[in-house]
């Protein structure tokens, strides 16, 4: 850490999670001489940061190029010498996928459990939260209080008994058993996250409906979901993301039938040498979805995953 | 172990399985016969994708046509285990299944999963499986089980380019294998071995045909049940004669370090596509592999039998084994059609299809690779033995990161040290038996 | 993603009141909000059972999935492998003693400590050093992505970073760049002494051990190992060397295999070529050079007007010095720091931002106060910044950890099959017993272990919503 630490740019004035420093600079006053060095400072930190970017970028950035060569061409040399020979670049392995059954079944597979599972998600989560912010009924705090602690419960818990439970009632290998059993395990965050988003709700608001004779299924419908729209975006999209790129349950519950692309993928890897056509462009393609969500709604997943820090 | 159907890949081994059978013979199912199992519906799983799951299905209906039943192929993806546990529990099993290990047909054996074989298939199996095979499918001498597909496990695979270019032939004892081919291989500049440290269950095929070949048969049965301790001097002179090969970093390609770290199939391809070694052991199967890192099978990619340590060159294989799961009319009868030589010679002829039926006869195979192959099975006769590792808890010889995989691949790290590494590997079978 | 989330902040994005479009974070400084009393219902507020109905399914999906489970797990951990055996605590003992959830429990504890202060020092870095940037928020997108993306794709993406040969893997290739530029590989690694020639070794490179002397028989060098396509494209086949004159020393340093096989050990064969360019020195008894020179493109070579005496002919080392190889990422030793790099690839965007938000809370006149004061930068960092910022720092470093304990994806994804015995942890562990060998006696044990450790967690955390609520 340099000595002049955040003489250049005063933090951001808002609380946007991925601040704008625009508009910062020179709201400090400053001597010239530190103006100087600052500027000097400010030319090393660019540069380290750029470095630190890199590293950020440079590796994902391998996975998609090596998704575009050819196995010999991955098996004989680095990514990085495509820059030398770019006409190496093939489509042939995202064709291969695209024709392959089973990964395109493990696509599906992987839709199919996400999507029931983040919508049961929220609709349960939904009704629990207002039930815990705005119903009152004996006992309600130190339920609460329980769907804390259940918060930071491991899922290896849960593994063999659910596991022996399926298999009792049928479902274990099945899409179903995988769905709820994410349902079951997003549930504590999901409650915790609305309740408090609806409890911030302005009550002159709640009691206004209910004055009106409001019904609570309406109330729920007219005043609570609409107001409680960014709470829910954000939880849905964390959902969306935490289910859709699950390894664990899917390895313990989903069958080789439903498996979705993390568990197939997965398979490869005991011959990740031999497999990495399959594995590099499988990767990229379970990454697409995941990172056009993350790219259209930033805001809201930052805020889900800020929310998911114990506070 | 058999590792290669992987999930993803069916279209990549069936294109080479395809290279294999040098024609395709159409399945000679008998002529129909009155179809006595008319309207009868049957369910086989199996691993087989691809053309291997083709090839199994046309032997399957020659069953249909000889009987009339219906019979389905449901693929189990790799893990056959973790498919079939849950059918098992859910009471809704296949009527018949191919387990890949003896191990597994033990413990389903033991849960009261699996029907003896009766009838037909016990008369099948009598008729056409000597000693050895027929015992293989057996618990509590109950007949379970027929080893209905197998994988030889005794061939080393090499580049004959690379031996030409060094003048050696192809050994015949381990002894010439290490002291003149791989070191003349060596002086000419060619790694002489690719290893595949990085998939346990190769190291463990080495060591059994180490073991096999030196310390005998009797042995292996007795070190297989655990009945002899792995500090059994056998057992550490396996090891020393394996570290001629494994101490010496530089017949290895990528030195020690590559060698742990290299899985199953890239040495095939360090082999056959990169060229960086003369030659990779492991079974049958690799001609997939080696057909597609671009050698031709019979020509640019060959094999030569295991070289003898002792006084007989081994035999281990692998396979996978055929048990009824339920008592359904038409089981039997299809286990004793599946174990007849009429039908595995219908498979042979299909290519990529190794029986261990002694009445199959050689020139049933359609390609001389798979013939010759075929031949060392009949001439071991009561020697040959099964994959030791498939055999053991599973725990012990077939899990990663455990048992003789981790010990075997610590080992190839460092060979230093046989004696210890035999007591590594004896305290991990107490924990595992 | 993560599993099993933590909680959100008590105030929920809605304390800033934004619109709905813009809901605003939940600002980690941020204390419940004031005002609107949650829950309060009130005399108009619906009865008991229609709370009842409104939670019935949560309450359902709660008692399944997570408070049968706990209790399945309790009492199955009491039981051996095939739940017929009442075992009692023996599980629990094993699991200490049993050698590979012993060194589960060693890596856990690695992690626990490092990666966790690791993440957060690095997410402490990011968030003051983006506050000097004008693209802060590419930055923060960029160090954020991995967050998005599975930990299998994470794991996939450090695979091939992590490749042991330089020819395929990132980060073996950056550091064989500069180590070659330092010491360059030479132009036969590969080559060995032809055994029973009298070639040894020598720090590195080779010597004759038989010595010479002017005028005396020449100094044969026979080498092997090297493959004739590696040969330097001016090799050519390899000369006798000539009979020496007085005061002079020859030899020829050749490639002694006959491509195909054939030709006599230890002689110059028709077929066998020179070693062109090879660093040839004199060394006298008393371990000086006396002369030095190359060979020929025939392998030739020759020292004239040397002294009489007895010489020692040395080949230099730096034409065999062996290119190197890199540092074995995924070996034993390294995996789990390997692995943890990876981590921090994932989290440290999660550190950052946490961080960042906290960093802007801090009220502008408290650094100030302490600027006029006469304060230095680096005073007012330690001073004032990370005094204030200690209670996002520790909710940053808590989250951590519990992620941490419960690792799985990455080493299961990373670790190669030969290593996965030295990357175990818990999880993995866990997984591998109860699925792997069928043990769920001992894998629930290993459940209610995890659970334990988590406990104190679980206390921070009710503790603190309870604070923040009365």
């Amino acid at each position: 850490m340099s000595d002049d630490a955040a003489t250049t740019a005063p933090p951001g004035a808002g609380p946007d999670p991925l601040p704008d420093p625009d508009g910062a600079e020179g709201a400090l006053r400053r001597s010239a001489a530190a103006r100087a060095a600052a500027r000097l400072g400010s030319g090393a930190v660019q540069l380290l940061l750029v470095l630190i970017a890199l590293f950020w970028l440079v590796p994902t950035l391998g996975l998609f190029v090596s998704s575009l060569r050819a196995p010999a061409d991955n098996a004989s040399s680095g990514w990085w010498t495509v820059l030398a020979r770019p006409a190496e670049l093939t489509l042939e392995n995202y064709a291969g996928l695209l024709d392959n059954p089973a990964f395109v079944g493990s696509f599906w597979n992987t839709v199919l459990i996400t999507v029931p599972a983040t919508l049961l998600i929220v609709v349960i989560a939904s009704l629990a939260g207002y039930a815990f912010a705005w119903m009152e009924f004996p006992g309600r705090d130190w339920l609460f209080l329980g769907v804390v602690g259940l918060l930071v419960v491991p899922i290896q818990v849960a593994l063999v008994p659910i596991a022996q439970l399926y298999g009792g009632a049928g479902i274990y290998g099945s899409i179903a058993g995988v769905v709820l059993f994410h349902v079951g395990f997003g549930l504590p965050f999901a409650i915790f996250l609305l309740r408090n988003f609806f409890a911030a709700i302005p009550r002159d608001l709640l009691e206004a409906a209910r004055m009106d004779g409001g019904r609570e299924l309406t109330i729920f419908r007219r005043v609570i979901l609409p107001l409680g729209g960014p709470a829910i975006a954000s939880l849905t999209i964390f959902q969306f993301l935490w289910v859709w790129n699950d390894l664990l349950v899917a390895l313990v519950f989903a069958d080789a039938a439903n498996q979705p692309m993390t568990k197939a993928l997965q398979a490869e890897m005991r011959q990740f040498g031999a497999n990495i056509d399959v594995i590099s462009s499988g990767a990229f393609i379970s990454m697409v979805v995941p990172l056009v969500v993350f790219f259209a709604f930033q805001r809201y997943f930052v805020q889900g995953v800020m929310a998911g820090a114990v506070k | 172990m058999t590792e290669h159907a992987w999930r993803l890949r069916g279209a990549a081994v069936a294109a080479a399985g395809a290279l294999l059978a040098a024609g395709c013979a159409p399945g000679g199912g008998g002529a129909p016969n009155g179809g006595d199992l008319q309207g009868v519906q049957l369910k086989v799983a199996a691993k087989w994708t691809g053309v291997e799951q083709d090839n199994f299905v046309e032997v399957l209906s020659g069953f249909e046509e000889q009987t009339g039943a219906t019979v389905e192929y449901e693929p189990t993806g790799e893990d056959t285990g973790a498919y079939l546990g849950p059918k098992i529990e859910a009471g809704e099993p296949p009527d018949v299944a191919l387990l890949p290990q003896p191990g597994l047909l033990e413990e389903y054996a033991a849960q009261d999963a699996l029907v003896p074989l009766s009838g037909d298939a016990a008369a099948a199996l009598e008729e056409n499986y000597t000693g050895y095979w027929s015992d293989l499918g057996s618990v509590d001498g109950e007949a379970y089980g027929i080893l209905l597909k197998a994988a030889h496990k005794s061939i080393i695979w090499y580049r004959p380019e690379a031996f030409d270019a060094a003048g050696v032939q192809p050994p015949k004892t381990w002894d010439d294998m290490v002291g003149t081919t791989a070191s003349t291989l060596s002086d000419a500049g060619e790694t002489p071995f690719a290893m595949c440290g990085a998939s346990g269950w190769t190291l463990t095929d080495w060591f059994e045909n180490v073991y096999l070949s030196q310390a005998g048969p009797e042995k292996y049965d007795r070190l297989t049940a655990h009945e002899i301790p792995w500090t059994d001097p056998s057992v550490v002179d396996a090891l020393e004669t394996m570290a001629e090969v494994w101490g010496e970093g530089d017949y290895m390609a990528g030195g020690t370090d590559g060698a742990v770290q290299t899985d199953f199939p890239t040495c095939v391809t360090q082999v056959y596509g990169q060229q960086e070694a003369a030659m990779v052991y492991e079974a049958d199967f690799v001609a997939a592999s080696a057909a597609e890192a671009g050698a031709t099978v019979g020509e640019t990619a060959q094999a030569f039998p295991f070289p003898a340590v002792g006084d007989a060159a081994p035999v281990v294989v692998g396979g996978d084994i055929a048990v009824a799961m339920s008592e359904n009319e038409g089981t039997q009868e299809l286990l004793a059609y599946l174990a007849s030589a009429e039908a595995q010679t219908t498979w042979a002829g299909l290519g990529g299809y190794l029986s261990a039926n002694s009445q199959v006869q050689p020139d049933a195979y359609a390609d001389d690779f798979t013939r010759q192959l075929s031949q060392t099975v009949l001439d071991a006769g009561e020697d040959v033995r099964y994959d030791m590792s498939d055999q053991v808890p599973s725990q012990f010889g077939a899990t990663e990161g455990r048992g003789m995989w981790a010990v075997l691949q610590d080992f190839l790290r460092d060979p230093g040290d046989p004696e210890a590494t035999a007591q590594d590997l004896e305290d991990a079978a107490q924990e595992a038996y | 993603m993560a599993h099993t989330p933590q909680p959100p902040d008590a105030g929920g994005g809605a304390t800033t009141e934004h619109g709905p479009a813009d809901p605003g974070p939940p600002g980690p400084g941020e204390n419940a909000p004031e005002g609107h009393e949650p829950g309060r219902a009130g005399a108009l507020g619906p009865p008991s059972w229609m709370a009842l109905a409104f939670l019935l399914p949560a309450l359902l999906f709660l008692g399944a999935y997570m408070l049968y489970p706990i209790g399945f797990s309790v009492y199955r951990s009491l039981w051996d492998a095939p739940g017929t055996t009442f075992v009692g605590l023996d599980n629990y003992v094993r699991m200490f003693t049993n050698p590979p959830t012993f060194v589960a429990l060693r890596n856990n504890v690695v992690w626990v400590v490092v990666a966790p202060v690791v993440v957060t020092v690095a997410g402490l870095v990011f968030a003051v050093l983006t506050e000097r940037i004008r693209w802060a928020t590419a930055f923060k997108l960029v160090v954020f992505m991995p967050m998005a993306v599975s930990f299998l794709a994470s794991g996939v993406i450090f695979r091939l970073v992590y490749e042991q040969d330089p020819e395929r893997g990132l980060a073996n290739a950056v550091i064989t760049t500069v180590q070659d530029t330092v010491a360059p590989a030479g132009d036969f690694p590969d080559a060995s002494p032809r055994e029973g020639s009298g070639v040894e070794p020598a720090d590195g490179g080779y010597r004759l051990a038989a010595q010479v002397s002017p005028g005396g028989e020449p100094a044969l060098v026979p080498l092997v190992g090297i493959a004739a396509d590696d040969l330097p494209a001016s090799a050519e086949p390899a000369a006798e060397p000539g009979a020496a004159a007085d005061g002079a020393v020859t030899g020829t340093v050749w490639l002694d295999f006959t491509p195909g096989g054939g030709g006599a050990e230890g002689a110059v064969d028709p077929e066998e070529r020179g070693l062109p360019g090879v660093g040839v020195r004199l060394v006298d008894d008393g371990g000086a050079t006396a002369a030095t020179t190359e060979t020929a493109d025939d392998g030739t070579f020759s020292f004239e007007g040397v002294a009489d005496g007895a010489y020692t002919v040395e080949l230099d080392p730096r034409d065999f010095t062996e290119p190197y190889g890199g540092v074995t990422w995924l070996g034993p030793t390294l995996v789990t720091p390997a692995i943890i790099g990876a981590y921090l690839w994932v989290w440290a965007g999660f550190a950052m931002v946490l961080i960042a938000a906290g960093l802007s809370a801090i009220p502008r006149d408290a650094l100030e106060a302490a600027r006029v004061d006469g304060a230095t930068e680096w005073q007012v960092f330690r001073r004032v910044t990370v005094p204030l910022l200690s209670p996002v720092l520790m909710v940053v470093f808590v989250t951590l950890m519990i992620y941490v304990l419960k690792i799985f994806d990455l080493v299961f994804v990373i670790a190669p099959g030969s290593v996965q015995a030295d990357a175990n942890v818990l999880a993995v562990e866990m997984w591998r017993v109860a699925f792997g060998a069928n043990d769920q006696g001992m894998g629930s044990a290993l459940a209610v272990f995890l659970l334990v450790l988590v406990v104190p967690a679980m206390v921070f955390q009710i503790r603190r919503f309870r604070r923040e609520n009365s």
